[in-house]
């Protein structure tokens, strides 16, 4: 590796733990001068650290002003780890509110997505989801009471997804659909935010082979989540060696 | 009769199809005659939904997306 690269990497290391553990979100870095001084390096080589963690969604430049400590949205990749595991693994303490938790007949376009008959019931499970005690999301749950019966003796369970890999239908495959929208009134005293606030509205349906377990509608908060895609060239039936590099490198967690 | 054969069927048979992909969860298909595809034929291969756009049809199938269209082509 080269000086200049090491040096790069020196730069953003400390400008990242920097953010991260001693200055508070809106706090100024240290300027360019200082930075080159710190490090022995070239304006240059501050600014490309600069950056990369602007880039990061770390810092922000304001204009004529300096660079800050940017207010950090969490990255949401669909995938299909539960909401504790993703924002433990963002070193956020996760925890739920249970707003509802019943017994219902589900609406027609749910029962259809879970392949029920008309009139079949649901566990249905409304939660909010924090992140170190901020509201961050809000989810509604679909599980067939066929397919779980006993699910909320005595409790509603923390995980479904723990749940249900215990009962055997560990999920294993699904399928999301995200729409941006406006928040609701309702929504938005839920989340703690201002009406006509921007949402994502993830709609998923997960299943454990052919069996579809959960139908769930989420709101996120557009102002805290970036929603990130790993993104593949499409591969074509005639050739196979693609198609099993896609079939590997996109298989789920 | 297989589940590729099925669906072929439900697409509405090999010449009604001009193009089928596989895409991690789905197979994407171009169709000549939206008219033939055949939402409970599909059903009954034990497919989890479909999505139609004018002549450009999605059958939801799972992680075996891509062994499905392998095998459809080679029926073709």
């Amino acid at each position: 590796m080269s000086g200049t690269l090491l040096k790069h990497r020196q730069i953003r290391n400390y400008l990242r733990a920097l953010a991260t553990h001693e200055l508070r979100v809106g706090d100024a870095i240290p300027s360019e001068r200082e930075l080159c001084e710190r490090f022995s390096v070239a304006r240059m080589t501050v600014r490309q650290a600069v950056d990369a963690l602007v880039v990061e969604g770390i810092l922000t430049r304001v204009q004529g002003k300096g660079t800050f400590v940017a207010t950090p949205k969490v990255d949401l990749q669909m995938r299909l780890t539960t909401f504790e595991e993703e924002m433990t693994r963002r070193g956020y303490r996760a925890s739920s509110t249970v707003l509802a938790a019943d017994v219902r007949v589900p609406p027609g376009d749910v029962a259809d997505a879970l392949g029920l008959d008309e009139g079949q019931h649901t566990y249905y499970l409304y939660r909010i989801r924090f992140a170190d005690d901020e509201p961050l999301a809000l989810e509604e749950s679909w599980l067939p009471v066929a397919l779980f019966p006993g699910l909320y003796d005595p409790a509603p369970p923390q995980s479904l997804y723990a749940t249900l890999a215990e009962r055997g239908l560990p999920p294993d495959w699904g399928e999301d659909t995200i729409d941006a929208d406006e928040v609701s009134r309702h929504e938005a005293s839920q989340l703690g935010i201002d009406p006509e606030r921007a949402v994502l509205r993830i709609a998923r349906r997960t299943f454990s082979g052919t069996v579809a377990t959960i139908y769930s509608r989420s709101v996120y908060r557009a102002d805290r989540y970036t929603l990130w895609v790993p993104v593949l060239a499409p591969n074509l039936p005639s050739a196979s060696h693609s198609v099993r590099f896609v079939r590997e490198s996109s298989s789920r967690s | 009769m297989a589940k590729a054969d099925v669906i072929l069927a439900g697409l509405g048979g090999s010449d009604n199809i001009v193009e089928i992909e596989p895409c991690i969860t789905r197979l994407r298909v171009v169709v000549n005659d939206p008219g033939l595809v055949n939402d409970a034929v599909l059903k009954s291969a034990g497919t989890f939904g479909i999505v139609r756009s004018g002549s450009a049809i999605q059958v939801v199938v799972g992680p075996e997306a891509d062994t499905l269209a392998e095998d459809i082509e080679d029926l073709r």
